[in-house]
């Protein structure tokens, strides 16, 4: 439990200190104003809650592919992954400890979406607040989890983060919080299932209707069940970055 | 090297521009390579413009997502060009500082060149978008417009860098900021100046804020060409937006000036490590 | 007129606020004077922090002083800014400072524009400085491929691109390996032959001793003592030391009384130290212990925060006296 701790409490004092790793924090408000202007005076039902949905999920994401993402690389670049590595006890702990502290952070992007779609006149009602208590916990979850993946994944190859930006934007696309997918060719829309995004907005989205939440267990499941092999990867990823470690002797740039 | 010592000259601007255009194009050839560049760099771009342009879709049919394309495709190279912001800042880490202010040329003819990497590659992303993703949008560029819609591109990507540059110089001495500063910036330009939104959406203090800002201008005239307006119809819209990046760079160029005047009192510039 | 003259030169540093809120200030340089006629190799010795650096920012414009004057080849550098600036290069030790994502030459000409070279000449002296300093062969690769050492000359190389005549080296030769030293005390040689006034600061006193037509001494932002490379050799041969080991107690109180001698100390690892006064003290010192059968000795020269040491308590005599 310790190194969890001190994983978690590691996070938290370099995130006070390097505002400028924040950033997402900044384009979350920017995004709900510029989508909510978007779907200004269009009569489409739900339109607008994805307005401000959309945003925040796109937040959660960033802060998952570039703050916690980041991690390891960060470690790396600044030759504490070795040391970190040498300590006794296990390296996942404390990965899991940083991560959880970015993920817990990462809930300021629903007040932050919140409080611009409120000021921008648009009263939302969670019509469905267990859904939502749930859906909103199974996310956090998830993006903890695809976050760990992410981490482990961008320190193997050595241009990894060349394409770290690009795959924010299709994934986007293929979960269709904003854009609905039946705006996507066919033969994509079965790979949106493979998106924890997808089941998630899908789920929100509901929990904030009027109308009753259709497959609620089983939309949950799917968020949680894509965490799960998320986490799986990462787990798998890591020992490979730590035997590779061991093998070479060092991970860092040489 | 027996010659009399010192042959105290001017510094001409036009052999230090073109001088420091090397630093620029080896800063590009280290930072991308081509397929970097192709796989990784503009799929983001485009993806990104695609999310936009479909989002017209959804809300407002054809004429929307036209709007968006169009707007987003010239967004992709102000994002590229604002990295001018960072870039300056290299300077600082790389301990050229000291040198640059003790040489005689003035401060800002260096840095005025040694980004224009970026207006390269981002001029590169805006025209790929346009003309790949464009017609999937319903902007149908006919050959015709095609010259006035590049020397649009590069109008906007000079304009941009030079309002990077600008932002730059402030973040010379708060490097930390860069990042910060550079995304500000462009989130600033995405949402004020009729990229998502018209222009109209906004209140006029918001508008008359987005007219000083460079996009604003060659984003009017780029939609208008591809309605089919005539020169004489486009020319002011563009002349307005060379205009505007002009008076960014003549700020930047005050600001640089500032930089090197009060690093000298305060002390800030270092020698070596 | 002097090449570099400073008159009452002092720099004052406001420290930025502390997380009290209390401003501090550091003194940097206090009351400098300095004259150094044209074509003197001018020596600045001092430990870190003794203000050498500044004094060179000063000389080289990045720094302006908070009062006093300072002036190169009579030009004031904080009113006569456009003058100076293309009077002087400047060198800093390190292998900062340069593009490494450029070619040597390409390094060498933007340098050379930004002094305001003529178009026409950039080719040519930069072709010729590369051969200078021995980095022809690898003029056209990346500046980040090069050793430490070819960094280092390049520097100067750069510093020389506008063909100054005055040169300011700070610390030029941190971190150089001994060969590339004995190479730098060669071009400094060169320079001179050349004309040019160079000032080089370094903590190193055989470097200067070797280099220089003449040595400062500062400690403290203040000047202690302006030397020739004799008179400082003479001062550091004044405060010249034995150390032996193995020095039986009766023979410590010998040597004691031996004249010249002014301290004699034995540590816990049984190396006794003997302070030595004069020069001419070494000689009966040494032939005593070998008499005596002490053969595991050495003389040393006193480093240089000793001679510090006993230029400010002399100075503070003088100034009780």
């Amino acid at each position: 439990m310790n190194r969890y701790l001190a994983g978690f409490r590691l996070q938290t004092a370099l995130l006070r200190r390097a505002f400028g790793d924040l950033h997402t924090l900044l384009t979350v408000p920017v995004y709900t104003l510029i989508f909510l202007a978007m779907t200004d005076g269009v009569h489409r039902p739900g339109l607008s809650t994805d307005a401000v949905l959309a945003p925040a999920l796109m937040g959660l994401w960033f802060m998952a592919v570039f703050t916690a993402g980041d991690l390891i690389v960060w470690d790396r670049h600044h030759g504490t992954l070795e040391p970190t590595v040498a300590a006794p006890g296990s390296l996942a702990p404390v990965i899991t400890g940083r991560i959880g502290a970015v993920t817990l952070l990462s809930f300021v992007v629903y007040v932050e979406s919140w409080a611009v779609g409120a000021g921008y006149g648009l009263r939302l009602t969670v019509h469905h607040p267990l859904v939502f208590l749930a859906g909103v916990v199974a996310t956090a979850f998830a993006t903890a989890c695809t976050a760990a993946m992410i981490a482990t994944l961008l320190v193997l190859p050595r241009n990894a983060q060349i394409y770290q930006n690009s795959v924010s934007w299709p994934l986007f696309l293929l979960s269709g919080i904003i854009v609905p997918i039946s705006a996507l060719p066919d033969w994509l829309r079965p790979l949106s299932r493979l998106s924890f995004l997808y089941w998630s907005a899908g789920l929100l989205r509901s929990a904030l209707g009027t109308h009753p939440v259709d497959d609620a267990l089983l939309r949950l499941t799917a968020v949680v069940l894509l965490g799960t092999v998320g986490a799986g990867a990462a787990a798998f990823l890591l020992r490979k970055v730590l035997t590779r470690l061991r093998v070479l002797g060092t991970l860092g740039y040489s | 090297m027996s010659s009399p010592l010192a042959c105290p000259a001017r510094p001409q601007a036009l052999e230090v521009l073109r001088r420091a255009g090397a630093v620029a194009l080896a800063d590009l050839a280290v930072t991308y390579t081509w397929r970097t560049w192709l796989f990784g760099r503009v799929p983001r771009k485009l993806s990104q413009v695609a999310f936009f342009a479909l989002i017209g879709r959804v809300v407002g049919g054809e004429d929307a997502e036209r709007f968006l394309v169009v707007g987003n495709a010239l967004m992709a190279c102000a994002v590229e060009t604002t990295l001018v912001v960072a870039s300056s800042a290299w300077e600082r880490a790389l301990g050229t500082m000291p040198l640059l202010v003790s040489a005689p040329a003035p401060l800002a003819w260096a840095f005025a060149v040694r980004s224009a990497q970026w207006i390269i590659s981002g001029t590169g992303a805006s025209l790929v978008a346009l003309l790949l993703l464009g017609p999937l949008f319903g902007a149908d560029w006919q050959l015709e417009m095609i010259p006035v819609m590049v020397l649009l591109v590069v109008l906007t990507a000079v304009g941009t860098y030079c309002f990077g540059l600008a932002l730059g110089a402030w973040v010379i001495d708060h490097p930390a900021q860069r990042n910060v500063v550079s995304l500000l910036a462009n989130l600033l330009m995405m949402t004020i100046c009729g990229v998502q939104v018209a222009l109209d959406h906004w209140p006029a203090p918001v508008q008359t804020l987005a007219a000083l800002l460079p996009i604003t201008h060659e984003l009017v005239a780029l939609r208008e060409l591809l309605d089919g307006a005539p020169l004489s119809a486009i020319l002011p819209d563009a002349a307005a937006g060379a205009l505007v990046g002009a008076a960014w760079l003549a700020i930047a160029v005050v600001a640089f000036g500032r930089v090197g005047e009060r690093g000298r009192r305060d002390g800030t510039i270092e020698f070596g490590a | 007129m002097n090449a570099i003259q400073t008159r009452a030169l002092r720099r004052v540093f406001t420290a930025g606020r502390d997380k009290r809120g209390k401003s501090g200030s550091r003194t940097a340089l206090d009351g400098v004077d300095l004259s150094i006629p044209p074509g003197e190799v001018h020596g600045l010795l001092g430990p870190n922090g003794a203000g050498k650096t500044t004094l060179c920012k000063i000389l080289s414009t990045v720094l302006v002083p908070t009062s006093g004057s300072a002036s190169v080849m009579g030009h004031d550098v904080v009113t006569g800014l456009a003058a100076v600036r293309p009077l002087v290069g400047c060198v800093f030790g390190g292998d900062r400072g340069l593009y490494g994502r450029l070619s040597g030459r390409k390094n060498l000409a933007y340098w050379a524009a930004l002094y305001g070279v003529p178009r026409r000449l950039i080719d040519g002296r930069t072709t010729t400085l590369l051969d200078r300093f021995g980095l022809a062969g690898r003029a056209d690769e990346r500046v980040e491929t090069y050793s430490r050492g070819m960094k280092q000359r390049l520097h100067l190389a750069r510093g020389l691109v506008h063909n100054p005549p005055v040169l300011l080296l700070d610390e030029p030769t941190t971190g150089m390996d001994p060969v590339s030293a004995m190479d730098f005390r060669r071009l400094i040689g060169e320079l001179r032959n050349e004309g040019r006034t160079v000032l080089v600061t370094t903590h190193d006193m055989a470097e200067a001793e070797a280099v220089c037509d003449r040595v400062t001494l500062v400690n403290d932002g203040r000047i202690l003592h302006s030397a020739s490379p004799q008179e400082l050799s003479a001062l550091v041969s004044r405060y010249g030391r034995v150390e032996a080991r193995n020095v039986p107690d009766t023979l410590t109180q010998r040597v004691r009384i031996l004249p010249g001698v002014t301290r004699v100390a034995t540590d816990t690892d049984g190396v006794t130290r003997i302070e030595l006064a004069s020069a001419d003290a070494a000689p009966p010192v040494l032939r005593l212990l070998i008499e005596r059968g002490v053969t595991d000795l050495a003389t040393c020269r006193p480093g240089l925060e000793e001679v510090y040491l006993h230029l400010i308590a002399d100075r503070g005599m003088e100034v009780g006296r």
